[in-house]
């Protein structure tokens, strides 16, 4: 089954309507589209991949059984992922796991870029000493796909709240606002944890063009 | 040379912040000067901006699915469920 039936179908109202109806390739495109994310996020609140398929499994049924209360005030898929995050904090407390968000104020600063690379005294002192290098991105497909899974894994590999923080924004495309209230953050807190997991996978990528220059 | 106002390792702190229109217009400005002088902080950038450009629904392509049986489970469910 394939996740473009949901491009045909088009717009939101139009899924939905489908769903309520009954269309079950409806359905089956969804859980095409959003099972990978979904199962990506869930990773960020619970211990296992085990749980976080469990997780994803609950949020399944909730879409089914919630779908006709569905109202389009919110997006589709925010009204999704919300039903995951409620349902992946109820798991992660059982688990008696810290909450992803729950321990942001005591975190300790980090260095956006690692301090080395400036200049540490005297009157350029704040300068870069190592800039970023001048490669850009490579256009060939097939390279734009290597360095698209590369910051795909710098992403996995980032801590739980700043990874969830970085799928919604960057990867899914939600506004701060929708970010903020999904996740029940501040926005400084959201601006925080999204610059962190920025300017990670950003370095994660400028090494990745380095080797690659390197080579070529 | 006249030394701009903005370091570059203050220019990197903010850069979030000032992508997402959340400085005065004091300190944008500030910003956006030293970007219009230090090519390294604009590389900086285009970096940055390529990373966002190959985050970008980076995950559509993942074939991760339910196992066949948690599917099938689903499936029963909804026409089950969409039948009444």
């Amino acid at each position: 089954m394939s996740a473009s039936y949901l491009d045909e179908l088009g717009d939101d109202d139009a899924i939905v309507a489908r769903l309520r109806d009954g269309d079950d390739k409806a359905f089956a495109a969804l859980i095409d589209r959003y099972h990978a994310t979904m199962l990506r996020l869930a990773r960020g609140y619970v211990a296992t991949k085990e749980a976080a398929e469990d997780v994803v499994q609950e949020t399944w049924l909730g879409v089914i059984r919630g779908i006709d209360g569905f109202e389009s005030r919110a997006s589709l898929k925010t009204w999704i992922f919300r039903i995951l995050v409620n349902r992946a904090t109820t798991r992660g407390e059982r688990e008696s796991r810290t909450r992803p968000f729950s321990s942001l104020a005591a975190e300790v600063d980090e260095p956006t870029v690692d301090p080395n690379r400036f200049i540490d005294s005297g009157r350029w002192q704040g300068f870069w000493s190592v800039p970023p290098t001048r490669h850009v991105i490579p256009e060939q497909h097939v390279l734009a796909s290597e360095a698209s899974d590369r910051v795909l894994r710098a992403v996995d590999a980032l801590p739980p709240n700043q990874q969830v923080v970085i799928t919604l924004r960057d990867i899914q495309g939600l506004s701060a606002a929708d970010v903020c209230d999904l996740l029940s953050i501040s926005e400084a807190n959201q601006r925080v944890l999204l610059h962190r997991a920025r300017s990670k996978v950003r370095a994660v990528l400028e090494v990745y063009l380095d080797d690659r220059a390197v080579k070529s | 040379m006249l030394q701009p106002e903005v370091r570059c390792v203050e220019f990197v702190d903010e850069v979030t912040v000032w992508m997402e229109g959340g400085l005065t217009d004091d300190q944008r400005l500030l910003l956006e000067e030293h970007l219009s002088i230090c090519p390294h902080c604009t590389r900086y950038l285009d970096q940055l901006r390529a990373t966002l450009a190959l985050l970008h629904d980076a995950d559509k392509g993942l074939s991760e699915s339910p196992s066949p049986s948690a599917r099938d489970e689903l499936m029963a469910v909804f026409r089950e469920t969409r039948r009444d």
